[in-house]
């Protein structure tokens, strides 16, 4: 039972890691109609410059900070100069970012080589709690919060602010946004490097848990990918739902048929599109 | 037909007369280009005529190639190797079509991303039958019944062949009713759909046509190769052979065969100076996007139509190029 317990909560917080990433994806999906096929390989950079900077004595905390930033940065001149280009053309952005993937993840295999890496757990959250006979680590504990936080700052942020309103009424009507004196173009560039910010943070926090190692970026994606179909495209409630049920199934998957739990996952994917082609809390025409 | 007849028999003599001037090397390089060049129009196919952009489709080239590889173990003969590949490969397209082509645009392209990444995951993990990540060596030989074709020459006339033979397979479903119909489905569903179509049935056939067809190139590669690894399969694959159809130019069957083969010289031509081949691809890739004029035969069409027009003065341009933006769907 207690195990049981033990594999449920990891199965959660590696739940609410692809949530987190999957967010980003599914927000600049949503809110800017782009594939981002390189949100991936940004996840394995975050984790890599926070990497590097703990290596140079920095704490766990200023190098997330710092390679979230920086992540975020990277964002930004790429939807400046790259992604702004291709607005409205499906195959170009598919194309275009699909070699930036190749770039970027190229660039890492060059500076930190294809050795296996692991990020250490923060001295605050290594250890663990336990609760009558069963064993919680802190660290999963503290990524499952951190998804909720996220969950809600989204929440919030979408229904309570002016930002949020702005997003909304630019995904329906972007013309009329633009036409009401909206910097339409800031707010994409604004939304994409706060996807590329998720990528970044839950690259970090995913650092300690899953590893460093080429490909990672590749198998990350299409977890996300898969997380958000199972979703609705653009709906980041889908996401959260997806992504934990995703977490829940591959983790108890790799436990029972350790070869095959991808496997599980792809088909409930497909369960679910049989069902609902267009994801579980996605538009009804996309 | 008088056009198509003179295009074979062009076509036919290109493929004999190549080995008379290339060296091994070339002739080699050439065999890689011709089992290529059917993986691309396979993508072609249902990117250009049915408006599809499938980023799984090496999925089913290591498909086809696992085929001849664990079956040919048991199996020798191989036209029933090569049959089973593209019958595999096609029932396994039709399956996962029937969800697939109920998705559209964006969906379509992450599902089949996704799908294509499984049978990675798959091949990789099923190590008592695939070897796992250290792949395996196939030790099925060809034979088509006239002794076993080893020989870089024979190879390299087979592979000819089997191109030849796809190429005009495709050219005859194109200009069929059906590839007709297919090619209203992409440009307009909803018109051929009124028109009493039953427009999901032609996505499925050419879809899987497609998926066979890609069967068959693994196939081949495999024999060729004589060695098969998780990375036929994989994204990296899929997006390489999405970029042969698109430099050579998608609406067109020689497009993609076209850029198949300028995309394998290139690879072989820069894996000479450095590894980092994933960067240029990615570099050439981006310039591609920014550049971003169609394809390759699309400016060779446009330079024929401008010839074209300089001797007829005043004819009209009629034949557009597909718009790459409206090929998502």
């Amino acid at each position: 039972m207690s195990a049981i317990l033990a594999q449920l909560l990891t199965g959660v917080a590696y739940g609410m890691l692809y949530f987190m990433i999957a967010a980003g994806l599914t927000i600049i999906l949503g809110v800017m109609n782009v594939v981002n096929l390189a949100h991936g390989t940004l996840f394995m950079l975050g984790a890599y410059i926070a990497f590097t900077f703990i290596n140079d004595e920095l704490s766990f905390w200023i190098s997330l900070l710092l390679a979230v930033f920086l992540t975020a940065v990277l964002g930004l001149v790429l939807e400046k100069w790259l992604i702004k280009p291709v607005y409205g053309k499906e195959l170009e952005q598919v194309l275009l970012t699909f070699g930036l993937s190749f770039i970027i993840a190229d660039t890492v295999e060059w500076i930190w080589g294809t050795e296996m890496h692991t990020l250490p757990t923060p001295d605050l959250l290594s250890g663990s709690l336990s609760i009558g006979s069963t064993e919680f680590p802190v660290y999963r504990l503290f990524v499952v919060l951190v998804g909720c936080l996220l969950a809600w700052l989204l929440w919030y942020l979408e229904t309570k602010t002016r930002i949020g309103a702005i997003i909304r009424a630019g995904v329906d009507d972007r013309a009329m946004v633009s036409a009401l004196g909206v910097n339409v173009g800031l707010v994409f560039t604004g939304v994409f490097a706060f996807g590329a910010a998720l990528a970044g943070l839950s690259g970090v926090l995913g650092g300690p848990l899953i590893g460093m190692y080429t490909g990672m970026d590749n198998e990350i994606l299409v977890t996300s990918l898969i997380v958000v179909v199972i979703g609705g495209l653009g709906s980041w409630k889908g996401s959260f739902i997806g992504a934990i049920a995703v977490g829940v199934i591959e983790t108890f998957g790799k436990v029972w048929f350790p070869s095959l739990s991808m496997l599980i996952v792809f088909l409930i994917m497909m369960m679910v599109l049989i069902v609902r082609p267009q994801g579980l809390f996605g538009r009804e025409v996309v | 037909m008088k056009k198509l007849l003179f295009g074979a028999v062009l076509l036919i003599a290109l493929v004999f007369a190549m080995p008379l001037v290339l060296s091994d090397f070339g002739i080699n390089l050439a065999t890689e280009i011709y089992i290529m060049a059917i993986f691309a129009m396979s993508l072609g196919l249902i990117m250009g005529y049915a408006g599809m952009v499938s980023l799984g489709h090496a999925g089913f080239f290591g498909i086809g190639a696992y085929t001849v590889a664990v079956i040919g173990q048991h199996v020798a003969n191989t036209y029933l190797l090569l049959l089973l590949a593209v019958v595999i490969s096609g029932l396994i397209a039709l399956v996962t079509g029937v969800v697939f082509i109920r998705t559209s645009k964006f969906y379509f392209l992450m599902i089949t991303l996704a799908f294509g990444q499984l049978l990675y995951v798959l091949f990789w993990q099923l190590k008592t039958w695939t070897g796992g990540a250290d792949g395996m060596s196939v030790s099925a030989v060809m034979n088509f019944g006239f002794g076993e074709i080893v020989s870089p020459n024979g190879l390299y006339y087979v592979m000819g062949l089997a191109f030849v033979i796809s190429y005009f397979l495709l050219h005859l479903f194109v200009e069929s009713p059906a590839g007709r119909i297919t090619r209203g489905v992409m440009e307009n569903e909803a018109r051929m759909s009124a028109l009493g179509h039953n427009v999901r049935a032609y996505k499925l056939l050419v879809y899987t046509l497609s998926g066979s067809l890609a069967g068959l190139a693994g196939a081949l590669y495999a024999y060729f190769n004589v060695f098969v690894s998780p990375d036929l399969s994989s994204w990296m694959f899929s997006g390489q052979v999405m970029v042969m159809a698109i430099i050579g130019g998608v609406g067109t069957l020689l497009g993609p065969a076209l850029g198949a083969s300028i995309f394998i010289y290139l690879q072989n031509f820069m894996s000479t100076y450095t590894e980092r081949w994933p960067m240029i691809m990615g570099v050439l890739l981006v310039a591609l996007v920014l550049a971003g004029k169609g394809g390759l035969i699309h400016w060779l069409q446009h330079g024929r139509r401008l010839l074209v027009s300089r001797k007829r003065t005043g004819e009209a341009v009629s034949q557009q190029p597909v718009k790459k933006g409206e090929a998502v769907h």
